[in-house]
């Protein structure tokens, strides 16, 4: 690959010396939900019993929106499943925060290195940091479980914040997709 | 923006990349072994496990024992699924992670921390899968899972965040530090 830069005439790639990078705020982005992604596994892992209990104590505060009955057999049940959806946001936070990390690295380099318009590249930066945000719809996805009831919650999270941001970062692979087709062409 | 004034990013040393490269094929192999080979393994833990029946609470009674094998069976395969999963993973924040530290640190010195830090936390923390799947046999569950945590997790695990955490403030730094001049 002979990456001569976003602005450099080449049908195709062999090796690169230097590959361009994008600006370090997009850096700073993908390194940070990287960082906490990470974090999140090592919580998950070590804090479980305490982020359970905590978990059992937004439900007790919130019965009205999680629906509780008085009935202990229906209201357990109720209980289990919300904090259950509270681990489970935590869970897909720590995956996807690793996986959009580095999906928002590789991207930016790809924009700052074959998009050559600079108006392009910006929006494609705004789009794939927006999209890089998507991991903390899961810890919206988890608190709101708890504090608005499990399917309140989820719904909440799912429609203003995971899908928003998801549509984002699937416009801005596309996007860039786009760009990479047409200098091909 | 042209070649000439476009910010680049900077290789990390070879040895980061061998290694990253290495834990990815470790990743696919284990995944491969792990759908080739799963009746083998499966057989293996579980004479390892019959072969200890005071560590696995085994009571000599089918449909108690049975249980207790089937638990800790899945927990044997979701120890390889993860190895798989996470050496993937890993092997890549490796490569993104000590590029980025290559190119943004000043100082040589933090640099070569930061990327040993990233590198042998980053290949480290997946293998702690293994041992725990490979321990639950001759150790049971939670025994396997202490010395997988304490041995392995806690502190290739915490290498890799607190050499994270401390690139993520270095760009911040560097970021401020380029607006003022």
């Amino acid at each position: 690959m002979t990456n001569a830069g976003p602005g450099a005439a080449g049908s195709f790639l062999i090796m690169s010396a230097t590959v361009t990078r994008p600006p370090l705020a997009v850096v700073l982005v993908a390194l940070v939900m990287l960082a906490l992604g990470e974090t999140a596994g090592a919580a998950m892992s070590r804090l479980k019993p305490a982020i359970q209990r905590y978990a059992a104590a937004r439900v007790a505060a919130n019965p009205a929106a999680h629906g509780f009955s008085g009935s202990p057999e229906y209201d357990d049940e109720v209980r289990e499943r919300a904090i259950f959806t509270a681990e489970a946001g935590l869970s897909f936070f720590h995956l996807h925060g690793e996986g959009v990390g580095l999906v928002l690295f590789f991207a930016s380099t790809l924009v700052a290195a074959r998009v050559p318009r600079r108006r392009a590249r910006g929006v494609l930066y705004l789009l794939l940091v927006s999209g890089g945000l998507f991991p903390l719809g899961y810890l919206a996805y988890g608190t709101a479980a708890l504090e608005l009831g499990r399917d309140a919650g989820i719904e909440l999270a799912e429609r203003w914040i995971l899908a928003p941001l998801g549509v984002s970062a699937i416009a801005g692979l596309a996007g860039l997709w786009l760009a990479l087709a047409r200098r091909r062409a | 923006m042209t070649s000439g004034d476009a910010p680049t990013w900077k290789v990390p040393p070879r040895w980061v990349l061998l290694v990253a490269v290495l834990s990815i094929v470790a990743a696919e192999v284990g995944g491969g072994a792990m759908a080739r080979y799963k009746v083998e393994l499966t057989r293996w833990a579980r004479a390892g496990m019959q072969a200890r029946p005071e560590v696995h609470g085994l009571v000599g009674v089918r449909d108690v024992d049975e249980r207790i094998l089937d638990e800790a069976l899945v927990k044997f395969d979701a120890g390889l699924r993860l190895f798989h999963m996470h050496a993937e993973g890993m092997g890549l924040v490796i490569i993104a992670t000590s590029m980025v530290a290559a190119t943004v640190i000043p100082s040589p010195a933090a640099s070569r921390a930061i990327i040993a830090l990233l590198t042998a936390g980053g290949a480290g923390y997946p293998v702690g899968y293994l041992v725990w799947s490979a321990l639950i046999p001759s150790y049971g569950l939670e025994r396997a899972k202490a010395l997988a945590e304490w041995l392995v997790w806690v502190p290739f695990g915490s290498a890799t965040i607190v050499a994270l955490w401390c690139l993520v403030g270095l760009v911040a730094w560097s970021m401020l530090a380029r607006r003022r001049a």
